[in-house]
């Protein structure tokens, strides 16, 4: 049976409502930049006007520089990218000091991602930035899948990742959202553990681990063996991780994986999410978010949408008994 | 505190030239819109197709030739369809659109006072083509040893040397089966000539890691100056994704470590250089020639 919606009178895209709530922090629309590939933000600043952005997500700071992974750093595969970067950094002092002052100039709405390897590094980093201004949220990269150490595997213990969100929530007083890994057996858990611990929001997902093998060398085609898979190849994967995330908890979700056009980014929405990021079409395109967004309003105006908000969530799957995490979660809630 | 000036654009260019140029390379002629920087020998840009494309991302290009026909600038490409991304490349017809990125990198620093020797290896000549070039608009002579393995090898030889031969400059050829010119490689025929030469010499070399790492150790070991061109797989060219490193020196770990916040934004990292933003053109001794791949 057929679920066609019914047609509503377009509107002009210019009048479509955009934004959306992340906690207490308001954006003006749903796109960001995923962490790892907008840099700092300023890197792209001559030819994207950050301040039209959702919000601008950093690349992951530690509390002390990191140098990044041997190469080879990159290789392409079929419609994606494997990439083992390991989290190189400018560290703590240098991210406040000198990128954090130019993020202010431009505008942006700065959502900074931080990283460490054990809890107490994140308590060092939320202490340092936690109520520095020009900050408008915390992205904490629990899921790098590039690094010997914290790295996904060690955050994909829901009590951990509990038990440390609970110790950095009174640390600031902006949003905390927890990006996490689609490597796990139920990513229902982590989300809800992520809730517990005091999350006012996710991001479903980072990269997927996987391998590319040099044949002739026998060898992988990345300095270690394995990296994080992103790109179009990932994005129905993606999707229905943020689809299963978004209905196990109550808090946003940011969606995030292969997302490279309006209608990619409406899916996530659709699924649950209340904000997307654009992260490996920014290489192809730098100026991807960007057409992302315009792309976005445009098909929400053509399809009389007055406000992105009344789409979150709108896909319901037809077999929701058989499938759809949605109905599990409620029931084992209440 | 110093913002590093970013000038790259990226724009819809046309195809306007396309040919075959011998033992299995392509020149590639685009012309860009205007505001799209003009760019200097050793530079590079993304080259992406139009979709539906094979592959995801854009490769990296060096210029081989930038030139103005009534305002509007074109930039030329000489490369051999080797891997999915070029072949993809090579079917390109005139009046096709490819997306540019660029100009992106550091070139060589042509007027760097000394004389100039540009040292090509194989498909390496293609910055060196256009260095040549920009010399001679500068009305300077220069040395130019192009080596490679055998005589079919040595990809737009002739064109080298007529454009060579119109300011005095000199083509001297290396192949190792002695096919053609020298027998031997490019660092033993440039030990050759040296010392025929107005000292100091200031060495623009582009070719495989291999042959480049013996070029930066002859000049080291010889008081001379060598600007590399490096290579590598990129994602975005442009400084964020930080896929590209190349191992720094101990000489330039410790300068950006002196250097701290002060050092230029892109470049703080002591351990590894980008081969986009911190080059593609490094000096000798910026890098770990024993570590370089």
């Amino acid at each position: 049976m057929s679920h066609a919606a019914p047609r509503r009178k377009p509107i002009p895209p210019a009048r479509v409502d955009l934004r959306v709530r992340i906690g207490t922090l308001e954006l003006k629309n749903p796109i960001l930049t995923a962490s790892g590939t907008f840099g700092y933000g300023d890197e792209y600043a001559h030819v994207v006007d950050l301040s039209t952005l959702g919000g601008v997500v950093t690349k992951t700071v530690t509390v002390k520089p990191r140098a990044g992974n041997a190469p080879t750093r990159i290789a392409e595969t079929p419609g994606g990218m494997l990439n083992s970067i390991g989290l190189e950094n400018v560290g703590l002092a240098r991210f406040r000091d000198e990128k954090l002052p130019r993020l202010r100039v431009l505008k942006a709405t700065v959502i900074a991602s931080v990283g460490g390897e054990t809890p107490e590094e994140l308590e060092t980093l939320l202490r340092a930035l936690g109520r520095e201004k020009g900050v408008g949220a915390f992205e904490v990269n629990f899921s790098c899948p590039n690094v010997a150490a914290g790295g996904a595997r060690y955050w994909a213990d829901p009590e951990r990742l509990e038990r440390t969100l609970a110790r950095l929530k009174p640390l600031t007083d902006r949003p905390l959202i927890a990006k996490l890994s689609p490597d796990v057996t139920d990513i229902r858990e982590t989300a809800r553990a992520c809730e517990r611990g005091g999350a006012d929001a996710l991001t479903a997902v980072n990269t997927f681990v996987g391998l590319a093998i040099d044949l002739d060398a026998m060898r992988s085609r990345l300095g270690k063996a394995t990296g994080g898979l992103s790109g179009p190849a990932v994005k129905p994967l993606a999707l229905a991780r943020c689809w299963e995330a978004a209905h196990a908890v109550r808090i946003p979700v940011l969606g995030s994986g292969g997302i490279a056009s309006g209608r990619d980014a409406l899916e996530f929405v659709a699924a649950g999410a209340t904000a997307v990021q654009v992260g490996t079409a920014t290489f192809v395109e730098p100026e991807a978010a960007t057409r992302v967004l315009e792309e976005m309003r445009e098909w929400l105006g053509a399809h009389g949408h007055a406000r992105v908000t009344e789409l979150i969530g709108a896909f319901r799957a037809e077999h929701a008994q058989e499938h759809a995490p949605a109905t599990l979660a409620v029931e084992e809630r209440s | 505190m110093s913002t590093p000036q970013r000038t790259w654009r990226q724009v819809a260019a046309k195809v306007r030239a396309h040919r075959e140029y011998g033992a299995g390379f392509h020149w590639l002629d685009l012309e860009v819109p205007t505001g799209f920087a003009a760019p200097v020998a050793g530079q590079f840009v993304q080259l992406l197709l139009d979709f539906p494309s094979p592959v995801l991302l854009p490769r990296p290009m060096s210029v081989a030739s930038a030139s103005r026909r009534g305002g509007r600038l074109r930039i030329g490409f000489l490369y051999a369809p080797v891997g999915s991304g070029t072949r993809a490349l090579a079917k390109l017809a005139v009046g096709d659109t490819v997306h540019v990125t660029g100009p992106l990198g550091r070139g060589y620093p042509l007027a760097e006072r000394g004389t100039p020797v540009l040292v090509a290896g194989g498909r390496g000549v293609a910055p060196l083509l256009m260095a040549a070039d920009v010399i001679a608009k500068s009305r300077r002579r220069c040395e130019f040893v192009f080596g490679a393995r055998t005589a079919s090898l040595l990809v737009g030889h002739a064109e080298a040397r007529e454009r060579l031969a119109r300011n005095g400059s000199r083509l001297h050829v290396a192949t190792d089966d002695g096919s053609r010119g020298f027998r031997g490689n490019v660092v033993q025929l440039l030990d050759k000539l040296a010392g025929k030469l107005e000292p100091p010499l200031v060495i623009h070399a582009c070719g495989p890691h291999g042959m480049l790492a013996a070029v930066a150790r002859w000049a080291m070991a010889n008081g001379a100056r060598a600007h590399l061109a490096m290579e590598s797989v990129m994602a975005c060219g442009t400084g964020v994704c930080r896929g590209c490193p190349l191992p720094r020196s101990n000489e330039a770990r410790d300068r950006v470590l002196a250097e701290g916040a002060a050092a230029a934004a892109l470049k703080g990292n002591p351990e590894w250089a980008m081969c986009c933003t911190d080059g593609p053109v490094f000096e000798s001794r910026e890098l770990d020639w024993e570590r370089v791949e």
